[in-house]
């Protein structure tokens, strides 16, 4: 890949200015700033309590934030819910709260952007086009290479691996542009990790630029091209993961090694 | 469990799930509620000679199916993960509503009807509203419209006589048959509007996790009051076709509707707690349930021991849905 090293010569797709968030007197984020680049995989990562899950939420909309500003391409852009983010092209993967257990996956996949028919039921009644869903599921589980036979079943009765690359590939559906994952592998086994993150690395290739926020330094070292440390809803350092090693990233973490030049 | 099923649902990539599977998997969820009724009716057409006769059934069918076409309703809500105490309160309002329209200002029967439907609909989304806009919870919510529409009922109705209706009305109650065919429609159509439409499969969505559904871009709180405004609906409509059967209309007609429909809908297997259920779950339901009022009844026990049947068997369904939950 040439995306490894020089990602932050290439324009950004995403940037973030000064963004904050106050809990009344209780300051979760303060003045953070963050850029992404196309097609790089940026890792976000700190210690419980940084401000790594507000961030996030603050950049898609899920909360609204005290103060900050994003741009896409840009341009300044208002996201003050999930689906000004989602008309903006960005596709986010919460943890725990990526798929309803109780409908099915093709339910879950098309879940707030479901395909009607292009006839009168569908415009009337919104009556959906199971068919057309079915057939763009297949085609994307095919591309992908996730291995889910009956579509129909609830999402419940599938495994966490299973699960994590159903919500993985909603963000290569319908993510044009940025895909924001909040710790794709926290529930997941060994084997199952590492097919989560094969699939973020892919990412790549469909044409998303990725944040991800992880607690594993491994996977910052392997998959990522740049990584930003928060602590204390602070943004302490930016580096090239290239010229980081885990034990500089723990000490950036924890406080011990103090941040010099941001990359 | 869940482990096994993965595996197996992995096994055959590529595979996919024919006719044959949904409809063994449905049966998988309803072969309990199938056999506590096969069990049920067994008991009564052994114990009562004269609940063995067909007219029995029928009229078992034909008094389920007002409260049938109302739990309809109740089973949108509840699978939407709301609750809505005051469609018995609802009915009560259209009945007396639908009365007035026809015994005193002479409209002709449709639009009496019309007028009906469109009031029940609006008092449910009154509901709805005041509880997205609020966030009280929808047994407070809609505890308070059970009294205040019940009083709005009385009033209404204080001083007037509404009854004799025009033919082309009480056609809508004639005998077992007609309630049933319009139950059966109300069923069917409640049924395709919940599996086949965007806005009925979001029900479920919500139901099973509001948080990820509003994260997906679902419109929660519109939705909510559109789930509502349908309860409020087939309240309505409820109360016409017994209006329609009894031929007057009184404030008192309805009380505890609710309470019966939501029986009737968790009985068949529908989460008191959303996000899964079905309308031929709750008919089931209500079947098992009328089932039981009647063989009581013709085995002479009295209502208000029937009444205590019925809330042993809410408390027991209940209970196994909270016990389906806790081992999935």
């Amino acid at each position: 890949m040439t995306s490894q090293g020089d990602s932050a010569s290439r324009p950004a797709v995403l940037e973030a200015q000064g963004i904050s968030k106050h809990y009344g007197g209780i300051v979760a984020l303060d003045d953070v700033d963050l850029s992404l680049h196309e097609g790089e995989v940026l890792a976000v990562v700190g210690d419980n309590g940084a401000g790594k899950s507000t961030l996030i939420k603050a950049l898609t909309g899920a909360i609204s934030k005290t103060s900050g500003v994003v741009k896409f391409d840009g341009v300044e852009t208002q996201i003050d819910s999930p689906s000004d983010a989602k008309a903006a092209g960005i596709e986010t993967v919460y943890q725990d709260l990526a798929l309803v257990n109780e409908i099915s996956i093709t339910k879950n996949v098309f879940l707030g952007r479901e395909i009607v028919r292009d006839d009168w039921l569908g415009r009337w009644f919104g009556v959906l086009d199971f068919k057309k869903m079915d057939t763009e599921i297949r085609s994307l589980f095919g591309k992908l290479d996730v291995r889910i036979a009956d579509i129909y079943r609830e999402a419940e009765a599938f495994s966490g691996g299973q699960r994590q690359a159903v919500a993985l590939s909603k963000t290569v559906m319908f993510g044009k542009r940025v895909a924001i994952l909040d710790e794709p592998t926290a529930a997941l086994g060994v084997r199952e990790s590492k097919m989560a993150m094969d699939l973020v690395r892919s990412l790549k290739d469909h044409g998303l630029s990725v944040i991800m926020i992880t607690h594993n330094m491994q996977h910052v070292l392997n998959y990522c091209d740049r990584v930003m440390v928060l602590r204390l809803g602070k943004l302490v350092a930016v580096r090239n993961v290239k010229d980081v090693d885990g034990d500089t990233l723990v000490g950036l973490i924890t406080g011990a090694t103090e941040a010099g030049a941001a990359a | 469990m869940t482990q096994l099923d993965s595996s197996t649902a992995v096994s055959n990539p590529g595979s996919e799930a024919g006719p044959f599977d949904v409809l063994k998997h449905n049966f998988l969820q309803i072969w309990q509620v199938l056999a506590a009724l096969a069990l049920i009716y067994g008991f009564f057409f052994i114990m009562s000679e004269p609940f063995r006769s067909f007219d029995t059934l029928l009229s078992i069918f034909g008094q389920a199916s007002i409260l049938a076409i109302l739990a309809c309703g109740t089973t949108i809500v509840l699978i939407s993960g709301g609750l809505d105490l005051s469609v018995g309160s609802i009915f009560a309002v259209v009945g007396v509503a639908v009365g007035i329209f026809m015994a005193e200002w002479g409209l002709p029967p449709f639009m009496a009807v019309g007028l009906g439907l469109l009031m029940g609909a609006a008092l449910g989304a009154l509901n709805g509203t005041i509880q997205v806009i609020t966030k009280v919870p929808a047994f407070i919510v809609t505890l308070g419209g059970l009294t205040a529409y019940k009083g709005l009922a009385e009033i209404l109705a204080s001083g007037r006589d509404l009854s004799r209706f025009p033919d082309a009305f009480t056609f809508l109650g004639t005998g077992n048959t007609t309630p049933m065919i319009i139950m059966f429609a109300v069923a069917i159509l409640t049924g395709l509007f919940l599996t086949k439409t965007r806005l009925g499969s979001r029900a479920f969505a919500i139901g099973g996790n509001e948080e990820v559904a509003r994260l997906s871009g679902v419109p929660v709180a519109k939705s909510r009051i559109y789930y509502y405004m349908l309860g409020g609906l087939l309240a309505g409509l409820a109360a016409i076709v017994e209006v329609a059967k009894l031929n007057f209309a009184m404030p008192a007609r309805g009380q505890s509707y609710e309470l019966y429909a939501i029986a009737a809908v968790v009985i068949g297997g529908t989460s008191l707690f959303g996000g899964r259920g079905g309308v031929g779950k709750t008919l089931l339901g209500m079947f098992i349930m009328q089932t039981i009022i009647v063989g009581l009844s013709y085995m002479g026990v009295g209502t208000s021991y029937q009444r205590i049947a019925i809330g042993a068997i809410i408390i027991v369904a209940v209970y196994w849905d909270v016990w389906r939950r806790s081992t999935r």
